[in-house]
């Protein structure tokens, strides 16, 4: 929050290059084949910026990852294949979607929102004192990222605005404790300064959790200040890649595909 | 679901009040089989025993999201189960209630199976197949059920030391019994097996990333419900003592599901209602017109659908909501937002806490979020 946020040129200097590695991905829907074949890699405790013009394949990509969508090629996360698994399974092994438009469950209170979250850590078995301080404590741990979520606890999720659902359902997917947080188009709909916060939660906890982050976003200037790596996509092909800094400074390049000026905000 | 959200609430004077209705309820529920005749204490029985069947008839389709016209094919499972077991071996009525609730859980998870590839209005022919063949296999199966003649066995009876007459004792046993599937009812829905069955009717994909087993939980609630049914329905042997393939014909399981929505989904004191309604309301409009209580009965559902359409039990929330709307700005608008002003459930004093201590202040629009996602759930579900 205090930092002017000029981008990250800082990398997480991980030792796992490969933590999720793609390779090769195809998927679509039906007839309609979105992905053309897509590599990238992001590296264990960064945040990777998908950017691109609508219908590009961005949420496509995200459900792939998670299982929402068959795909062909590779997804490895940690060594472990990902393609061909449910969503469920894939939310085992670690991965945590937050889809694009939030997906609250609206007529549970926050605070339910955020135990199905822990839906997997609370299984037979592990319903001991130990597992359910464990999520206590998780709990706490959300509502100190988003504080106005601790106000509205008992409150249903079907009555926030939208940026706290947003929060919420970020906050759903972290107690999941993934390994790997997929945000798809968290901006849509919020109010700039609601997004700029929003973005500024995401830093804070990949910071804190070390967790890796692979975010879908239009606002290429707002995902850009968090991210590491950057990744433009266009009709379903990755057409630039490279630290995120470097696509900031690549400003012709980026008004090209992203149809928005980057240097611009520079001057203002 | 705002009920659930109320009762959960920690308010003090909330849970004070909530323990009083209780105490209330209960001191009126023992105290009635000794204020009314004979006749009244077995009409009690019945509607508390429906009240089961109907509780987990709203397990599955108000809490789960599912449908079933074939409740009444669960509730007879249950029926012939304790009818026959009592008929052939010598036990206690007693020992034919778990046996009835284990067969039809399981009956139950078998006939989730299709629920998982269906929804919606073919799920619902399916499920009313069920209900239509239950009564002619019943009847070919004679050796075991008796056929179309039914089984006629005994009907519980009050033990020597209770002092009690033979209804009352049916009606505290039933009592207990209805007490106890109420609370596992509500239970259940705020454990995590109940919030994963939630988030699954509310959203599907979102519920599947979380990792819900959507299959597991689907399958599970048709288990439950079926369960609930079948526990209905062995009661209704101890109390009626006769079964016949007539007592459960499909109309059973559509009287179930219109009790259901008439007394109110994903309510937890709808089942109740909606069971008085599905007892008195036919006896009622026999008195009205011998000659078509159907008719009045319809006329009935009809009316209370149009009055009431969250049902029976979220009627006192949309009175309350419409004397709000109708109650003077002045008194009420003068420091609130008209967004408090139109949501009378949601408590005022926790949203007027949490609005001073966001960050944003309202003198700058640009900051406030604008986009208000949904209303509050002012009542029920649909």
């Amino acid at each position: 929050m205090s930092e002017p946020t000029t981008g990250r040129t800082e990398s997480a200097e991980s030792a796992e290059p490969d933590f999720l590695k793609v390779s090769d991905l195809h998927a679509g829907y039906g007839q309609a084949r979105v992905l053309q074949g897509l590599d990238f890699s992001v590296a264990r405790g960064e945040v990777c910026a998908i950017l691109g013009p609508n219908g590009a394949g961005k949420t496509t990509t995200l459900r792939a990852l998670c299982g929402m969508v068959r795909g062909r090629g590779s997804v490895t996360l940690n060594g472990t294949e990902l393609l061909g698994r449910s969503p469920e399974q894939a939310a085992r092994l670690g991965v945590a979607h937050v889809p694009e438009g939030r997906g609250t469950f609206n007529d549970l209170t926050v605070e339910e929102n955020l135990r199905i979250g822990a839906h997997l850590r609370t299984g037979l078995g592990r319903r001991g004192r130990a597992g359910r301080a464990a999520v206590a404590a998780d709990l706490e741990r959300i509502y100190d990222y988003f504080p106005k979520l601790r106000q509205r606890s008992r409150q249903a999720a079907g009555s926030l605005s939208g940026g706290e659902q947003q929060m919420l359902a970020i906050g759903r997917a972290l107690m999941l404790r993934p390994s790997l947080l997929l945000l798809d188009e968290p901006s849509l709909g919020l109010a700039p300064l609601v997004t700029r916060e929003l973005f500024e939660i995401v830093r804070a906890v990949n910071e804190e959790e070390r967790t890796t982050v692979v975010v879908v976003e239009q606002n290429a200037q707002l995902a850009l200040d968090v991210a590491h790596q950057a990744h433009v996509l266009e009709a379903g092909r990755l057409v630039l890649s490279g630290p995120a800094a470097q696509i900031r400074e690549d400003g012709q390049v980026a008004e090209v595909y992203l149809g928005v000026s980057v240097s611009s905000r520079k001057a203002g | 679901m705002s009920t659930i959200v109320a009762t959960l609430g920690t308010d003090r004077s909330r849970r004070l009040r909530a323990a009083l209705t209780v105490l209330l309820a209960a001191a009126l529920a023992v105290g009635a089989p000794f204020y009314f005749a004979p006749f009244q204490v077995f009409q009690l029985t019945m509607v508390l025993l429906y009240a089961v069947a109907l509780a987990g008839l709203n397990l599955l389709v108000g809490f789960g999201g599912q449908i079933s016209l074939g409740h009444g094919a669960f509730f007879a499972a249950g029926a012939y189960t304790a009818a026959v077991m009592l008929d052939r071996y010598d036990i206690g009525h007693l020992a034919t209630l778990p046996v009835a609730a284990a067969g039809c859980f399981l009956l139950g998870l078998g006939f989730g199976v299709p629920a998982l590839r269906l929804r919606g209005l073919y799920l619902a022919l399916v499920t009313l197949a069920f209900a239509v063949f239950l009564p002619p296999l019943l009847k070919r199966l004679e050796p075991v059920t008796g056929g179309s003649m039914g089984l006629t066995v005994d009907k519980l009876q009050p033990p020597a030391w209770s002092g009690l007459a033979e209804d009352q004792w049916m009606y505290f046993v039933v009592l207990a019994v209805t007490a106890v599937a109420l609370l596992l009812a509500r239970n259940l829905l705020r454990s995590r097996v109940g919030r994963a069955l939630l988030a699954v009717r509310d959203n599907e994909s979102a519920a599947e990333v979380m990792g819900v087993r959507l299959a597991l939980h689907k399958t599970l609630a048709f288990a439950w419900s079926a369960m609930f049914a079948g526990v209905a329905g062995c009661l209704y042997t101890w109390v009626i003592g006769f079964v016949s393939p007539d007592s459960f014909s499909f109309v059973l399981s559509i009287t179930l599901l219109a009790g259901l929505v008439v007394g109110g989904l994903a309510s937890l004191y709808g089942p109740l209602l909606g069971a008085a309604f599905v007892m008195y309301v036919p006896s009622v409009s026999q008195d009205v017109s011998e000659a078509a209580p159907g008719v009045v009965f319809g006329l009935l559902i009809i009316a209370v659908m149009f009055v009431a359409p969250t049902g029976l039990a979220g009627l006192p929330g949309r009175v309350r909501a419409a004397v709000a709307d109708r109650l003077p700005r002045t008194t009420a608008g003068l420091d609130r937002t008209p967004e408090t002003e139109s949501a009378p459930d949601t408590e005022p004093e926790s949203r007027a806490a949490s609005e001073p201590s966001a960050t944003v202040t309202p003198a700058d629009p640009a900051v406030v979020d604008a986009e208000p996602v949904g209303a509050p759930p002012r009542t029920e579900k649909e």
